[in-house]
């Protein structure tokens, strides 16, 4: 309100404001409590003004502005990520898209649509509800996280088993540059002459510039689709199926694990009918041409049969399948129906190693004295080790973070990555040198301070560093909720 | 606010431990949140205000004016929690938070002023003849959230006591809109039930109230109307908002009895569409194609938005509305004290109605909220009652529009 809103003193915001309007520039105490913080576990983070530019030149102009006072930026999208992406370090200006959700144009014929950063991942399809057309990366947080985080963050999915994560699905982005000018990366249809900037610039966490205008690829919606309901009295039966379905030459839509506390936290949420007593459940989705869907879809039951699956379930219309689904997607939302915090990896190992990596992982909680909740893309090996927890009891955040350690070293050992969708952010820094050598990191160092040479876009993030702010390690207050 | 004796956190707010910390942040409410989705602002998000409530609880930080405007933009529509796959209840920590505020900060005076008369029936029907008198004369602002056209006359109709249902009649809605609780008795008697009205010994529910954070006075106005109605049979309102608040007596007063009378209370719809049976076929008028707005109070807090259609079914063909649930703004009070918000509130619902004019043809909204009505009708919409278009179709009534 106009008659509550006092003048600024300070001359950032003053700056800020006269750029895009002071309904547009927020600097109390609550909006840099909020803006603090992401979806992730992290605390300690600061900070400094928060804008809420409507348009690429407002965001350009927040950039030289904070520039101009020597200050860093942090975007931000919805905020839902897990890894401290968009933790603000040292007071910086934190610019978040979420105001910019125009979706610009939709060319049905050529596939393409080009939208603001801010617009909601599933808004995106529902727009284009009955053209047959749909946006494929689906993460779990796809109704609230937004595209602008999407392509930061290159994530994936379930469906991006067979459709791929973001990167193949953003054709051009057109950026703020670190120094506030404004390019456009990538073509909208073939490749780009030259070096893939475009390439470069998807999963940089921010810390090249910021995505303003982004132009996705849209993809045909599956004439048939069979979702599949698994359910195993062993977590390891289940685990074996997701690499015999593979070997078997069966490349699903979706392939994805939940154990039996994960089911027992959804199922009142979902109502999906998930048999409670199971070990672990698989959902399975095939999709494609009638004829074809039915027949792996039978394939797949018999491959799982012959693993020792219990009972093989097919949703017989779309609202069964959305339920399936809706468990599925709001599996870390739930977890308060269990403990009230978690914290979760986001490693990625050979498949054929999942049922050992997955026992190994259930050793290590339990050393801890821990619970820990398996819910996962196991068709591409992308473990979500959920470690639960109530951060009210003394001494467990010790547990929490060396139980973390260890599952991060034993996915490593077998051969895995540190991140398969989430990102590395502030959290994951530093089990970089674990997976890099001096000389790989020194090589991306370099791709950045190409971007970025003074380090003022999205500092302390992605590449381990000195500083220690909102480190896992140095938390200044005791963590809240996480989720994936 | 809630009876429940689970431990609290003894803090500044003093909420409930368990609620408080059963949100971890995940933010899948945001998207379903009317204020965010209006301002991209965390600070009008579900999330944000849980991490501002607690931060204020802890000691952490002040409730200074920021703050408060974070509490007092909540339209307490309670969509997150249908959201939320942790079932936060957030609308116990919101309730429970405005009546923390409320013990140190005044009520607005206005509101105060509203509420006083909203208790007070001849008064609120004396005040509503000389407005609907300067409606018919052209003298109010035509963006006042009122009715399209006021009763002129008293609209209370003679209590009948012993029927097999009562129907709470409210504040507002029996001075405002008696057309609607008629039609709502003539569905019902068509059905074979006798009706008793709970009228003025009844009242005012308190909902306003209880947003308000006023729980003091929200408790005797519940104990006003349970001891209005003690007959044990089903108490139905036709009111979305009030019957949310009727339904929560059980935890706001914390009693046995209050809470076996919550259990006797059922939207009317819900009543009619568990025998549905028993609707009399319609014998006049043509099927219309309606437009299904889910007031909020009927499908988030009381999740039965599904009996809404399957009473309209045989009568009308519902369309449905893209926005999944999203509130329209009304809030009760809320279009009145945020009048800015609710507007860009709603400018969300009525591109959505638009969308689904545009490709169903259908012209009237129904909509089992009075306050929603209002709402949308003062945006150009005609509105009308679920049970307004049934009473029509089994008897030929003209029930009376809203809006245009």
């Amino acid at each position: 309100m106009w008659w509550t809103r006092r003048r600024s003193t300070d001359p950032l915001t003053r700056d800020l404001e006269a750029a895009i309007g002071a309904d547009s520039v927020e600097g109390g105490a609550s909006a840099r409590l909020l803006y603090s913080r992401d979806g992730s576990i992290i605390r300690g983070g600061k900070a400094g003004v928060v804008c809420l530019p409507g348009s690429t030149e407002q965001v350009a102009a927040c950039v030289r502005i904070a520039r101009a006072h020597g200050r860093a930026f942090v975007p931000r999208g919805a905020g839902t990520g897990l890894t401290g992406g968009a933790v603000p370090c040292d007071d910086p200006v934190v610019i978040a898209t979420t105001r910019m959700d125009r979706i610009l144009e939709v060319d049905v014929d050529r596939r393409i649509a080009w939208v603001e950063p801010g617009v909601v991942n599933l808004d995106l399809t529902s727009h284009l509800a009955g053209t047959g057309l749909h946006f494929a990366p689906d993460p779990s947080s796809q109704q609230a996280c937004s595209i602008g985080g999407n392509v930061a963050n290159n994530s994936g999915g379930p469906h991006c088993l067979l459709y791929g994560v973001t990167s193949v699905h953003v054709t051009a982005v057109e950026v703020v540059l670190p120094d506030g000018e404004v390019v456009v990366l990538g073509e909208e249809e073939g490749d780009a002459v030259g070096y893939d900037l475009r390439g470069a610039f998807v999963g940089g966490e921010g810390t090249l510039g910021i995505a303003t205008r982004i132009a996705v690829r849209l993809t045909p919606d599956p004439p048939e689709v069979r979702t599949l309901l698994l359910d195993f009295t062993t977590i390891e039966e289940a685990a074996e199926t997701v690499s015999a379905v593979i070997a078997a030459g069966i490349v699903p839509a979706a392939l994805e694990l939940m154990d039996q506390q994960v089911v027992q936290a959804v199922e009142p949420f979902a109502d999906a009918g998930y048999p409670l007593d199971a070990a672990a459940v698989l959902i399975v989705e095939l999709d494609g041409l009638p004829a074809g869907a039915a027949r792996e879809a039978e394939s797949v039951a018999a491959v799982a049969r012959e693993c020792g699956a219990r009972t093989v379930r097919i949703a017989e219309d779309e609202e069964e399948r959305a339920r399936i689904w809706k468990g599925r997607k709001g599996a870390f939302g739930a977890i308060a129906n269990i403990k009230p915090s978690y914290y979760l990896h986001d490693t990625v190992i050979p498949r054929t190693r999942l049922a050992e990596v997955v026992t190994g992982v259930n050793a290590i909680a339990e050393r801890h004295g821990l619970i820990v909740m398996n819910v996962f893309h196991a068709g591409d090996g992308n473990l979500h080790p959920l470690l639960v927890f109530d951060h009210r009891e003394p001494g467990v955040m010790d547990h929490v973070f060396a139980a973390g350690e260890e599952i991060v070293r034993l996915s490593l050992e077998v051969g895995g990555v540190l991140s398969g969708e989430h990102g590395i952010g502030l959290e994951k820094r530093r089990f970089m040198p674990l997976l890099f050598s001096p000389e790989d990191l020194a090589a991306q160092r370099a791709l950045r301070d190409a971007f970025d040479p003074d380090g003022v876009a999205n500092p302390h993030k992605v590449l381990p560093s000195g500083a220690s702010c909102g480190d896992v390690q140095d938390l200044p207050e005791i963590p809240e909720g996480v989720w994936v | 606010m809630t009876g429940s004796s689970s431990p609290r956190t003894g803090g500044v707010l003093d909420l409930r431990d368990d609620a408080l910390a059963s949100c971890v942040a995940c933010g899948l409410c945001l998207p379903h949140c009317p204020t965010y989705r209006v301002t991209g602002d965390e600070r009008r998000s579900p999330r944000g205000r849980i991490a501002l409530m607690r931060a204020v609880d802890e000691g952490a930080t002040a409730p200074d004016a920021e703050w408060l405007e974070a509490m007092d933009t909540c339209i307490l529509c309670r969509g997150c929690e249908t959201a939320c796959p942790s079932a936060v209840p957030f609308g116990e920590l919101m309730s429970d938070t405005r009546a923390a505020v409320t013990r140190t900060r005044q009520v607005p005076l206005r509101l105060r002023v509203g509420l006083a008369v909203l208790v007070r029936p001849r008064l609120l029907r004396g005040l509503s003849r000389i407005l609907a008198l300067l409606q018919r004369l052209h003298l109010l602002p035509g963006r006042l959230p009122l009715p399209g056209r006021l009763p002129m006359r008293d609209p209370r109709q003679k209590g009948r006591v012993g029927g097999e249902v009562v129907l709470f009649t409210g504040c507002v809605m029996d001075a405002w809109q008696p057309e609607v609780h008629a039609a709502v008795e003539e569905v019902l008697e068509a059905c074979g039930a006798t009706v008793s009205r709970s009228g003025d010994a009844a009242g005012c529910c308190g909902a306003l109230h209880a947003h308000a954070g006023l729980e003091g006075a929200a408790r005797s106005l519940a104990e006003r109307v349970m001891a209005a109605i003690p007959e044990q049979v089903p108490v139905l309102v036709d009111s979305a908002g009030c019957g949310a608040t009727l339904r929560g007596y059980g935890s706001l007063v914390g009693t046995p009895e209050a809470a076996a009378f919550s259990a006797r209370v059922q939207d009317v719809h819900e009543w009619l569409a568990a025998d549905i049976d028993r609707m009399p076929a319609a014998t006049v008028g043509k099927r219309s194609t309606v437009i299904v707005q889910d007031p909020c109070h009927l499908r988030h807090a009381q999740g039965c938005h599904g009996s809404v259609r399957t009473v309209l079914a045989p009568y009308a063909d519902t369309v449905e509305l893209d926005d999944e649930g999203l509130c329209c703004g009304a809030g009760g009070a809320f279009s009145v004290l945020q009048p800015e918000l609710a507007s860009e509130v709603r400018l969300r619902k009525t591109a959505s109605i638009r969308r689904a004019m545009a490709t169903t043809g259908a012209e009237a909204v129904v909509s089992a909220n009075p306050g929603c009505a209002i709402h949308l009708a003062a945006a150009g919409h005609v509105v009308r009652h679920p049970l307004e278009v049934v009473a029509e179709r089994i008897r030929g009534k003209q029930g009376g529009a809203h809006g245009r």
